[in-house]
């Protein structure tokens, strides 16, 4: 019937078994990228160190950690976003509206302290706003099921305008003890803003590594089936990360206000900062996933990039150049890192 | 012989339908402490919906479910594994950035209170696995760096850590290397000395002769036999699983066999096949199957540009052709039939007609520009012909049922007038009614001079329709059968490695 030619087949059944060598190559990609990625980061602070004077003093370094704290704080909201709903840049967990909800938190904030309220009432007042920032977002991901990156891009939308009702677009000046005395005061030598930075990053270390509660959120970004499998309450953890991050936008929005003794329009630029603090902390982790450390130290590079830029009398307008073009960098050089399944 | 204290598994009378489908009908399944269970049947038999009612993922119409002498009502997926029943997915529902320990230990962590000792849970997993499996991975080893075989251990230790009575294993081989395989039945059996009952679901029969002690064997959504393999041979297994009154469903068809058109030479994908030559000639339908996980969706991947070859190459009417990717592929005379048409297949938003034309406007063009009246013509008849259902030419595709929008991506692809067809399970999801109007269809390409590569796991659906039928088992081409001359038992035993029959159709 058919007229093929000799075919050849082999019979026997017991041939080596295709191997994986792939893995090996991908571990060695791996070590690359974060090596490459981490000298970056070393060589620019080298850089500055020699051409920027003072750069490495013990004022100026406590000066970069303090103007980070309330970076710090928002970049690890957004870091237990990206855990809890997976450090895919498309698909996986995002928080953009953390810098408008900062900017309506510090606006609630202010209003409330020159409208006469005690300083108590006008901090709850500020966090319930962060927490109804943050279960818009819940709600718009878990349950809507809308991804994460147009949903929180929408309710930025509704949190900025809701900002610029409440302010008119103006700046409210602040005077009240309660932020002065988190501006200036000092234990131990030692900042109110410093502190609560290292406060942070102890909790948060703490919670996110230590405890199961962080494992298994690490789980639920890292499969969301597996983790559901293994009994986990998938959305009420993601539901929980947002909720947090609207939380860590009111903590942020206090030290704002300390810092600035007003509320302010722009806040909505933090954005870029904290999307860099937090992506660029992912390659700190041989698992590509953001940690308390890796945040950590992405925060203090990118306040210590912006404060060797001003040593050096660049404009301020280049630190966000900069900050586009790493997050470039490193999310092109995770993704490509990355082990592809199928 | 099996008395009601010594069953860790025992469901009667298990009835599931959706919709007018009976999927499950008064089926029973009975599984003895300490024993390996194998639970076999052909796709679509009620395998698969019966591990699901037992996981608490369907609720059963009718039945009664009794696990370790005590009767459930209500099974969830909760609470399910709290009655010791744990469940060995065949897609490996790990999370890949977790540590080993983490992995085991996900929900279930040592430690005080809120706080976790990881050094603890690295040592004891790093003990169970040496202790159980001999298997020494340093404690930090993350999942996605493991081997399949070894990510496939790590679940059972984590079922095993969580005290499992029952562990379920769908597929566990699939994507296993022999040596791998071998390993793991060791530990299987050791388990099952332990006094473990393990429900055992495969494909390939051999592993089900040398591991189980009893089979239950479905078909049509039920319990057609429990055997015990040892004694009748996989044979019996085999016999019991296939439905042998197939219909006259198969268009006779007689025609010419022309010249080779397409050949493929010692092509390889590392990881999935090796060395695979076969040779598709004009006018004729060559099948080609094999089982999950044996490179055979790999292997009509590559000759559809969706994965690229380590080595060999192909060549249409001896001109080397290069298939990067689809497009490559389709420009060069092949049309292609993907199985996920819903994805590759139609654009919903657009009508029948549109998606018909879309990849063949050319030939309905003069001078550059569609002849409406040509295009209508050749529409028309491809709905005539796949008899799809819709209102109208220029109804949308999103408003037709899923077969026929299955019809319509596959009328599209068919359009192309090409020298090849590449097709991967044309018929899944598709109707009776319809699986035949697409074997006709077929018959007319080629009796037009198209060479067909026909990729099916629907063995009855080959023999009926192919002239030649090739096998791939664990990555190799291993058989070749002509389709008048093999029943469906000798191409089942093929593609499960069942026994390497002596004979080989002349080639």
């Amino acid at each position: 019937m058919s007229a093929v030619a000799n075919r050849e087949l082999t019979m026997n059944p017991s041939k080596k078994p295709p191997a994986k060598a792939a893995s090996g190559r991908k571990a060695v990609i791996t070590w690359l990228v974060r090596l490459g990625a981490i000298g970056c980061f070393v060589l620019i602070l080298l850089y500055f160190a020699v051409m920027a004077p003072g750069f490495l003093s013990f004022y100026n370094a406590m000066n970069v950690v303090e103007q980070s704290a309330i970076l710090g704080v928002l970049a690890f909201g957004m870091s237990a976003v990206i855990i809890g709903g997976g450090s895919d840049v498309q698909t996986g967990g995002i928080d953009l509206s953390m810098a408008a909800a900062t900017g309506l938190c510090a606006a609630v904030f202010a209003s409330m302290l020159n409208a006469g309220f005690p300083t108590p009432v006008a901090f709850l007042a500020t966090l319930a706003t962060g927490l109804v920032v943050g279960l818009l977002n819940a709600i718009a991901v878990v349950r809507l099921n809308i991804l994460p990156l147009l949903a929180t891009l929408a309710t930025m939308n509704i949190v900025a305008g809701a900002e610029l009702i409440l302010t008119q677009n103006t700046v409210l000046p602040v005077t009240s003890d309660f932020t002065a005395d988190l501006a200036m005061g000092t234990v131990a030598g030692v900042s109110f803003l410093a502190w609560s930075l290292i406060a942070f990053t102890f909790l948060m270390v703490a919670v996110l590594h230590f405890t199961g509660f962080g494992l298994r959120l690490y789980a639920v970004g890292g499969h969301p089936e597996a983790a559901r499998a293994a009994g986990i309450g998938v959305g009420r953890y993601l539901t929980g990360t947002y909720l947090f991050s609207g939380a860590c936008a009111a903590l942020a929005s206090v030290l704002l206000i300390s810092r600035l003794s007003a509320s302010t329009p722009g806040t909505g630029e933090l954005l870029l900062s904290i999307l860099a603090a937090a992506l660029l902390g992912t390659v700190f982790s041989r698992r590509f996933v953001p940690t308390a450390g890796g945040t950590l130290l992405s925060t203090l590079f990118i306040g210590f990039l912006a404060n060797g830029f001003q040593l050096l009398n660049v404009s301020s307008y280049w630190v966000n150049g900069v900050q586009g073009a790493l997050i470039l960098l490193v999310v092109a050089a995770t993704s490509f890192a990355k082990p592809s399944e199928r | 012989m099996a008395s009601g204290n010594d069953l860790a598994i025992d469901m009667r009378g298990i009835s599931k339908s959706f919709g007018v489908v009976k999927a499950l009908a008064d089926a029973d399944l009975k599984v003895r402490r300490g024993t390996i269970h194998g639970l076999v049947g052909q796709n679509g038999a009620g395998k698969s919906t019966i591990i699901k009612v037992l996981a608490g993922m369907l609720k059963p119409d009718a039945g009664e479910i009794v696990i370790n002498g005590q009767s459930v009502s209500r099974l969830t997926p909760a609470n399910v594994e709290k009655l010791g029943v744990h469940f060995i997915h065949q897609d490996r529902l790990l999370v890949p950035t977790a540590t080993v320990g983490e992995a085991i230990f996900l929900k279930n962590e040592p430690g005080f209170g809120f706080f976790v000792n990881h050094r603890s849970m690295a040592r004891r997993a790093r003990e169970m696995l040496s202790q159980y499996f001999d298997l020494e991975i340093p404690a930090g080893t993350l999942v996605q760096d493991l081997t399949t075989a070894q990510q496939k251990i790590v679940q059972i230790t984590r079922a095993l850590a969580q005290n499992a009575s029952v562990l379920v294993l769908d597929e566990p081989t699939a994507a296993l290397v022999k040596r791998e395989v071998d390993s793991l039945f060791r530990v299987l059996r050791r388990l099952r000395d332990d006094g473990i009952a393990i429900i055992f679901i495969s494909h390939y029969m051999q592993e089900i002769e040398d591991l189980c002690d009893e089979v239950t064997v479905m078909r049509n959504g039920t319990d057609v036999g429990v055997i015990v393999p040892r004694e009748t041979g996989i044979d019996e297994i085999v016999r019991m699983m296939i439905n042998r009154d197939v219909g006259d469903m198969f268009p006779k068809r007689s025609g010419a066999i022309g010249a080779p058109v397409l050949k493929v030479s010692n092509l390889s994908l590392s990881g999935h096949f090796e060395d695979v030559s076969l040779q598709v000639n004009a006018g004729e339908v060559v099948g080609i199957t094999g089982l999950l996980g044996s490179g055979v969706k790999e292997l009509i991947h590559c000759l559809f540009g969706l994965e690229k070859a380590d080595g060999g190459n192909i060549t249409i009417e001896d001109k080397p052709a290069r298939f990067a990717t689809p497009v490559s592929a389709v420009s060069q005379d092949v049309a292609l039939v993907p199985e996920d048409r819903r994805a590759h297949g139609v654009a919903l938003g657009l009508s029948v007609r549109e998606n018909i034309s879309l990849a063949s406007l050319k030939r309905y063009s003069r001078n550059g520009f569609v002849s409406r009246s040509l295009e209508n013509a050749a529409v028309d008849g491809f709905i005539r012909e796949l008899s799809i259902k819709t209102p109208q030419r220029d109804a949308l595709v999103k408003t037709l049922s899923g077969g026929n929008q299955q019809k319509v991506a596959l009328a599209k692809w068919l359009s192309c007038q090409s020298k090849v067809y590449v097709l991967d399970e044309p018929t899944v999801a598709v109707d009776v009614g319809a699986k035949v109007e697409i074997y006709n269809l077929l018959n007319r390409l080629a009796a037009e001079g198209a060479a067909i590569l026909f990729m099916s796991s629907d063995l009855l659906e080959l023999i009926g329709v192919c002239d030649r039928i090739l096998v791939i088992y664990r990555g190799e081409l291993t058989h070749e059968f002509n389709a008048g001359e093999v029943d469906s038992d000798r191409l089942l035993s093929a593609a499960s490695g069942a026994r390497a029959p002596a004979d080989r159709s002349a080639a």
